[in-house]
């Protein structure tokens, strides 16, 4: 079956009804005037992937946009395929690395400040990624020399060690989920990068703000977790990825800010609320289905094709998962920097590395009571390489259907709605109603 | 030209290709004798450490011939082909009775996802006989502090030697075996510079041979062949054709040099991890033996797959240019996805200097399965000035 033929017509715009989502669309938007007038008053602005330690430049009021935010703004502006293009004239492949590279493109763009979304990205003087995979240090010191900012890498560690359910230890048990000289190694490049920062910046690294930033990101997550669990145990959801992924994604970018911590509140006592009064997303809920893989960015209404036909309901995606279980690290007046290691170094082995991620998965199907799994993997990104067949082969031993289908979360170049609505939709009808699991 | 009469007729030359050629046989020899072998994916596993263990380290190579069966079900479509291949031998129980232990360099995302993957399925599916597999996790980001790290990951590298071989490792077993690489990486530069020569004496085939029969014999013997050919072919023919350099994929045959010197070329260099920069680098014997094996893989030439794109052009440039090489061809197989991010810079670079520069991306392996390759290649030489 071909699953990728393109399409001229654009998707239709997903239904978002959730109060919370729609002010965390309307903050970020208002958030970014702020940032550019910030960075054309000339302060510095640093432009990180998403697994670089954010919360010391949080502590230490640098601006920053993460990279895989951005990316989906632009896929969600519908600006991909104009990007890629710009790649492809620039010489290099537009078949590569999408949601890394996006904003590589961008920075290709002469129109970038009159097309751009938003105003364009403004240019930042600091670009810092992680050696998680190897193209990634590549794509940033490309990104950074066309924006004239600097570069900073920083290592990545593989685990030797797997404890089994990472997601009952990492709150307070980080010391034993971890080869212990992987978080002393950890820590020693938080330290240089708070060298590097303040030498660039002429910022000062305050410990006690960063305690606050930590206690923040706690707080916040904290409050998703409470609201993974309460969807988890609501039937029929009370709201839909398509809610929940909105609301918390852009969120989690703001991490270790007073916004973020009471949105993430807010979010979960709107979604309380609508779980108390009855008011379910999708009354006729029948199936209550999974979303491996990250977001696809440029159709989040696809989510919903399956709602109205076969009550199938998209309830989780990791987006909220992650939140609820891979960040919170309690005690951080401990060793706030330890703290602070064990959860970036492990967002990698959580989300990428079997058995970490698999196990997890399996976790969160029971926990939320999952019919079904449908699990995007992209041709082209090895960071997102992550052992489908032993995912795979983990929840159909435990009677959960797995489809997996390969498709790209920012290019909507090669996207087929109509083409993978159908692969759904055979999977819904084979696998899960004939299949027994409903 | 390829391998030519000059090599085949030579005593040296006979042997390396012999082994070159059946690379299960020393390895079968060795273990008949008791000897125990550790097979090896990715190119910064320490081998210095291995032989002064008392074993023998083999590659693991991919066979063009094998299916996929194994492979295609625990691996997804964006592992590059020879990798998979390797990754097919090592599940399918071919090398079940070739080696006892596997180490794993973690030179490549690719083999990192490999490592994973073999761990993960000794676990759930123990009735796969996979080796005892030792994962080397490099920090190669050029700081004093990652340094220190790298010291530690080869520490416990040397501490599970140990546990394999059931010896200790002294100091002097490592200066031992030490000596014995830095003799064979002292004899391949002998080998570069006759290609590298005004008046190239050995071919890109035949170099390849050279290089690659290490991985599959005693690395002592290899060295004493090596320097005897290194004598040798100082009085062989010239190479004639037009200077050709080759990077990107590591290339275990010599199946595209032979279609590249067929053309008209010759391979004067190459950057790939079979090729010459396996011996770019020695152990520096007046260092504490850690950091000795830490300052010759961490600070040997970047890799594509581990360096920035600006560290990539240096290097290139650099080799380029000690080759003498009028036209560099890039040739990265499918899934390959690094060395593409480089490529607009390097090929911008060695233009801007008159150096041509044809790219062959997303290729199949093996080789032959390009349709149409031979003549891309026939008409980029014939663009350089050859025949």
């Amino acid at each position: 079956m071909n699953e990728r033929k393109n399409t001229a017509n654009e998707p239709p715009r997903a239904r978002k009804a959730l109060k919370a989502t729609a002010v965390v669309s309307s903050y970020q938007k208002e958030w970014f005037t702020g940032l550019r007038a910030r960075v054309e008053a000339g302060e510095d602005f640093a432009y990180l992937n998403a697994d670089v330690p954010m919360e010391i430049l949080r502590a230490m009021d640098i601006p920053f946009v993460v990279n895989q935010w951005w990316a989906a703004i632009c896929s969600a502006k519908r600006m991909a395929p104009k990007y890629y293009g710009l790649l492809k004239e620039a010489g290099y492949r537009d078949d590569l690395c999408s949601y890394c590279a996006t904003a590589l493109a961008e920075s290709l763009d002469p129109d970038d400040k009159l097309s751009g979304p938003w105003g364009g990205l403004p240019n930042p003087t600091i670009a810092i990624t992680r050696l998680t995979c190897d193209c990634q240090s590549k794509i940033f010191e490309l990104f950074a020399a066309n924006h004239g900012a600097e570069l900073y890498v920083m290592e990545n560690t593989v685990p030797r060690s797997t404890p089994s359910k990472w997601w009952e230890l990492a709150p307070d048990r980080w010391e034993d989920l971890y080869d212990k000289d992987r978080l002393d190694s950890a820590v020693e490049d938080l330290r240089e990068l708070i060298a590097f920062l303040e030498t660039k910046t002429g910022k000062k690294f305050d410990m006690k703000k960063f305690i606050e930033v930590m206690e923040l990101v706690n707080e916040q997550e904290y409050w998703y977790k409470k609201t993974r669990d309460l969807i988890a145990e609501t039937r029929p959801a009370p709201v839909t990825v398509v809610d929940t992924i909105n609301a918390v994604m852009p969120a989690q970018w703001q991490r270790g800010t007073r916004w973020a911590a009471d949105h993430a509140g807010s979010l979960y006592e709107e979604i309380k609320a609508l779980a108390d009064e009855g008011r379910f997303a999708v009354p006729n809920e029948k199936h209550r289905l999974m979303w491996l893989g990250r977001g696809i960015w440029h159709d989040l209404a696809f989510y919903q094709r399956f709602e109205e036909k076969y009550g199938a309901v998209f309830v989780w995606s990791m987006y909220l998962a992650m939140g609820a279980d891979a960040y919170i690290r309690n005690n951080v007046q401990s060793d706030p920097l330890r703290a602070l290691a064990s959860r970036y170094i492990g967002m990698e082995d959580f989300l990428h590395m079997p058995p970490w991620n698999s196990e997890w998965f399996l976790s969160e199907a029971r926990r939320n009571h999952i019919d079904g799994v449908v699990y995007m993997v992209p041709e082209n990104c090895m960071q997102a390489v992550e052992g489908s067949y032993f995912i795979k082969k983990i929840m159909e031993d435990a009677g959960i259907p797995v489809l997996i289908f390969k498709a790209d979360p920012v290019d909507a170049r090669e996207w087929n709605r109509e083409t993978m609505t159908g692969l759904v939709e055979d999977f819904i009808e084979t696998r899960i109603i004939m299949g027994g699991n409903k | 030209m390829s391998i030519r009469k000059c090599a085949e007729n030579n005593t040296a030359f006979r042997r390396l290709n012999d082994v070159y050629r059946n690379r299960e046989k020393e390895l079968l020899i060795f273990r008949e004798n008791g000897g125990k072998v550790v097979g090896e994916i990715g190119c910064d596993v320490p081998d210095e450490l291995v032989i002064a263990a008392g074993m023998l380290p083999v590659r693991i190579y991919a066979d063009r011939e094998s299916s996929l069966e194994e492979a295609d079900k625990y691996l997804e479509l964006s592992f590059d082909p020879v990798i998979k291949a390797q990754f097919e031998k090592l599940v399918n129980g071919s090398y079940n009775d070739l080696i006892d232990f596997l180490a794993v360099s973690n030179s490549t995302d690719v083999i990192i996802r490999t490592y994973l993957y073999l761990r993960e399925i000794k676990r759930i599916e123990p009735d796969k006989l996979l080796p005892p597999v030792e994962f080397i996790d490099w920090l190669f980001t050029r700081k004093p502090m990652y340094k220190m790290q790298n010291e530690k990951t080869v520490k416990r590298f040397w501490e599970t030697l140990e546990e394999w071989s059931g010896r200790k490792i002294t100091q002097e077993d490592f200066i031992a075996a030490a000596e014995i690489c830095n003799k064979d990486r002292a004899a391949l530069r002998r080998i570069s510079e006759l290609r590298r020569a005004h008046k190239p004496r050995i071919t890109g085939s035949e170099a390849l041979v050279i290089i690659g029969s290490a991985f599959f014999m005693h690395r002592s013997e290899h060295a004493e062949l090596v320097s005897q050919l290194a004598d040798d072919a100082k009085s062989w023919p010239e190479a004639e054709g037009v200077r050709l350099f080759l990077t990107g994929s590591a290339q275990e045959s010599a199946e595209l040099y032979t279609l590249i010197e067929k053309s008209g070329a010759v391979v004067v260099g190459e950057d790939h991890d079979w090729g010459d920069r396996f011996s770019s680098r020695d152990c520096n014997l007046s260092y504490p033996p850690l950091q000795s094996i830490v300052d010759c893989y961490m600070l040997r030439d970047f890799s594509s797959k581990k360096a920035l794109v600006s560290e990539r052009v240096k290097t290139l440039d650099e080799a380029v240019d000690a080759s003498g090489a009028r036209g560099v061809i890039f040739y990265i197989n499918a899934y390959e996805e690094a060395a593409s991010w480089d490529y607009p810079s390097e090929k911008k670079s060695l233009e801007s200097r008159g150096i041509l520069t044809k790219a062959f991306v997303k290729m199949s392996y093996p080789v032959s399965a390009n349709v149409g390759l031979e003549d891309k290649i026939r008409e980029f030489t014939k663009a350089l000035g050859g025949v």
